[in-house]
């Protein structure tokens, strides 16, 4: 058989190019510097202890080094990043009361819709600052809490004190003290004992301005016994400058409680993506991550599952697709810290057009884990010489009663499944684009259909059979 | 160990976070106290070599060879310093067209141990066949990085390793196969199993993989984690005591590669400090 190639359309973008006319109220100078560090917590109105653990951050920003490794991160200036932008709207409780030329951007991505359809609560954040905000009233009755972090820092203050950056410290790496420094909006949500949201509650984060960044803080709290599934999703204009995404996001998953954290990333590809996601699991507690990871120039995501308490889980199912200029470096990482905790992780990567997709692991299982189990499955596509495709995982066991199994291929479309389905009458085509949606369908499978659609549409897995 | 000072011997090819202490090599300074012994090899095209190299005493040993066309070499190393002693070992070579390289690897000895292997499949056709056993106790540390890169087409390695670790024993494996761009045709096949016979032993595996070329086949598996319960259950049945049932499956881990070596006497040798060290712990 002759060797050819499937022609992947590239990912999509007109719906998330379209650039908004809104003109920020106020956009801080570029540059990270004391000054515009406490400027911020000013507008924001931080209770002192909210600007100290700023400033303590931006300290440690400061004598943090880049990352020594990873992907080249040296075209990050931040000298040319406006830290804050504050979009000129108030946060709504109705998509009515949010600015015209905003809701427009939110009303192009169906975020309205998808509210009305399919969604307990929505939150939208645009460039800095959360512009909307809602949640179905009969979870409001039964003491769910959903809202923008600045709410709930001035109306549950004891309770974001305790939690933010406890998970995920300053101290932890260069872009989590940058975060701590200039974080603004991002979404809280509070999950009481056993209640079941049984609807998921989605935010929606919007980066507009061009040459800026957008740190947004995520809280959840899902206590013992309830469980949430909460959606976020990203998307951004493209520029000619480069952005940059600093978000942090920590979870609690209190005993025998369950929290399902799905994200579909789809920067625009001047962003630099350097997110931090972590959740802290107590007994018999569960966390699900659904990450698929589209756009961006550079990104550096490996949400972190701590399984603190004795027979807590984490499932992490994440696809990754790198075209080309993109270089996305993504993973996950699992600490076993009590016994009989149990993961897996299952991934996908596509890589075309000299895009780098870069699986990243770390598996620790502590000494003590007694009974823990561990499965990692890792499987490449990689559709033409240009590209690059890597697998990292590293796995630390220090506990003799552990299993831990790991798994990785990398190829391309093989000629004898071509082979196969072609003697059974299928065009070679159609053989292709079976196998292609093949390779994604276990990550299209965990998520919730229309997310899964978006996920196609996205791909957007038009093989045209063109030849190269 | 003792904190002396120490050296960085080699790296992971693309490193990662420093947290899970994979990303150097690193050796006891006391191990280049006298120059390392060195060997060159040179084998002409089409030749066949067998070598073998035990190192007892030698702290540091780096091996260089050379295959030239069709040519095939097939070494063994072995490593079986006494206790206490840190010792490094680098084995290096590089491949021309359809030459051959099979590596046999038992490593027993050392404390502060570094074993290197850098396999360089140059050459179209080219092929590797690694297979390595390692049994690590008392306070022994271990320190692995084997990398084949695959840059002419159609080369072929596989890279199998086993092991055990008891005590409070701790070792790194680092095993990469790296297709380098034009590589088209190739395969690679990687697996690590490792038993824990010791809740204090403390395993690190990094299996890389790394593809700049797409006509390729890449595959790794690792598995790490006590022994088999079943096979245990079994054996202590039929009337062996639970640790001579150990001794056994760790000794049939290790017949795959010991079935490698051509002398007989040191497949003995290496039996019998395996079974020693297993009644020891």
């Amino acid at each position: 058989m002759a060797k050819s190639k499937t022609y992947i359309e590239d990912i999509e973008r007109t719906l998330y190019d379209v650039r908004d006319e809104n003109r920020p109220r106020f956009r801080s100078g570029t540059g990270l510097s004391e000054e515009i560090v406490r400027d911020i917590s000013r507008r924001k109105q931080d209770p002192a202890w909210m600007t100290e653990l700023r400033l303590a951050s931006l300290a440690v920003y400061h004598e943090t080094p880049m990352p020594a490794w990873g992907p080249d991160l040296s075209s990050l200036d931040m000298d040319r990043i406006a830290t804050y932008v504050q979009p000129d709207a108030v946060m709504a409780g109705r998509w009515e009361d949010v600015p015209e030329e905003i809701r427009g951007a939110f009303d192009r991505l169906g975020i309205p819709e998808a509210e009305k359809e399919s969604l307990a609560g929505v939150g939208a954040q645009y460039d800095s600052e959360v512009v909307y905000h809602s949640i179905q009233s009969s979870l409001t009755k039964q003491g769910v809490i959903y809202t923008d972090m600045e709410t709930a820092l001035r109306e549950h203050e004891e309770i974001v004190r305790e939690h933010f950056m406890k998970l995920v410290p300053p101290r932890d790496h260069k872009f989590a003290a940058l975060h701590g420094a200039v974080w603004s909006g991002g979404s809280f949500v509070y999950v009481p004992a056993g209640v079941e949201v049984k609807i998921p509650l989605q935010s929606y984060f919007r980066l507009n301005a061009p040459g800026a960044g957008q740190f947004e803080h995520t809280l959840i709290i899902v206590e013992k016994g309830a469980s949430l599934h909460f959606i976020d999703g990203c998307s951004a204009p493209k520029y000619n400058v480069t952005n940059l995404h600093a978000g942090c996001v920590e979870l609690y998953v209190r005993e025998g409680a369950r929290l399902r954290y799905s994200t579909i990333e789809n920067w625009s590809r001047n962003m630099m993506n350097l997110n931090t996601k972590r959740a802290l699991v107590e007994a018999g507690g569960l966390i699900e991550w659904v990450s698929g990871s589209f756009g961006s120039r550079v990104s550096m995501l490996y949400p972190t599952s701590i399984l603190s308490g004795e027979g807590a889980r984490c499932e992490f199912t994440g696809v990754t697709f790198a075209g080309r200029g993109q270089h996305l470096d993504t993973g996950a990482t699992v600490l076993h810290a009590a016994p009989r905790t149990s993961s897996v992780i299952h991934t996908r990567s596509i890589s075309k057009d000299g895009g780098a997709a870069v699986y990243r692991s770390g598996v620790k299982i502590a000494a003590g884990a007694k009974g823990a189990k561990c499965s990692v499955n890792c499987d490449s596509l990689m559709l033409d010489d240009e590209s690059r495709s890597d697998t990292i995982p590293v796995m630390d066991v220090r506990e003799d009663d552990a299993d831990v199994g790991h798994e990785a291929k990398i190829g391309r479309i093989s000629d004898e499944a071509i082979y196969y389905l072609t003697s059974r009458g299928i065009s070679e085509d159609e053989a292709r684009a079976m196998i292609v949606r093949g390779f994604v369908e276990p990550i299209a499978k965990a998520l919730p259909l229309e997310y899964a659609v978006e996920m196609n549409n996205l791909i957007n897995l038009e093989l045209e059979g063109a030849r190269r | 160990m003792t904190a002396e000072k120490e050296i960085v011997y080699d790296r992971i090819p693309v490193p990662t976070w420093r947290w899970l202490g994979v990303n150097e090599v690193r050796v006891p300074a006391a191990v280049f106290r006298d120059a390392p012994i060195q060997r060159l090899v040179t084998i002409p095209a089409g030749e066949t070599r067998e070598m073998t190299v035990v190192c007892r005493s030698e702290a540091a040993f780096e091996f260089r060879a050379e295959l030239g066309p069709e040519a095939e070499l097939r070494l063994t190393r072995v490593r079986l310093s006494p206790e206490g002693t840190p010792c490094a070992d680098k084995v290096k070579a590089t491949l021309a067209e359809n030459a051959r390289l099979v590596y046999t690897a038992v490593e027993l000895g050392g404390d502060g141990a570094a074993d290197l292997l850098d396999v360089d499949l140059a050459g179209d056709g080219s092929r590797a066949d690694v297979a390595a056993f390692y049994f690590a106790d008392g306070r022994q540390r271990l320190d692995m990085n084997y990398r084949i890169r695959q840059r002419g087409k159609r080369t072929d390695a596989t890279l199998v390793v086993q092991g055990g670790l008891s005590g409070e024993a701790e070792k790194n494996f680092r095993g990469t196969l790296d297709f380098a761009r034009g590589a088209a045709g190739s395969a690679g096949r990687e697996r690590e199993t490792v038993a824990l016979l010791s809740p204090k032993a403390v395993n690190r595996s990094a299996p890389l993989m790394l593809s700049g070329e797409a006509e390729v086949d890449g595959r790794h598996a690792t598995s790490v984690g006590r022994l088999d319960e079943e096979k245990l259950f079994y054996l202590t049945s039929r009337g062996l005591s639970p640790a001579d049932a150990k001794r056994l499956i760790v000794l049939a881990a290790a017949a795959p590669v010991l079935d490698r070596l051509t002398d007989g006497a040191l497949a003995d040798e290496i039996r019998s400090q395996i079974e020693g060290r297993l009644s020891d712990g």
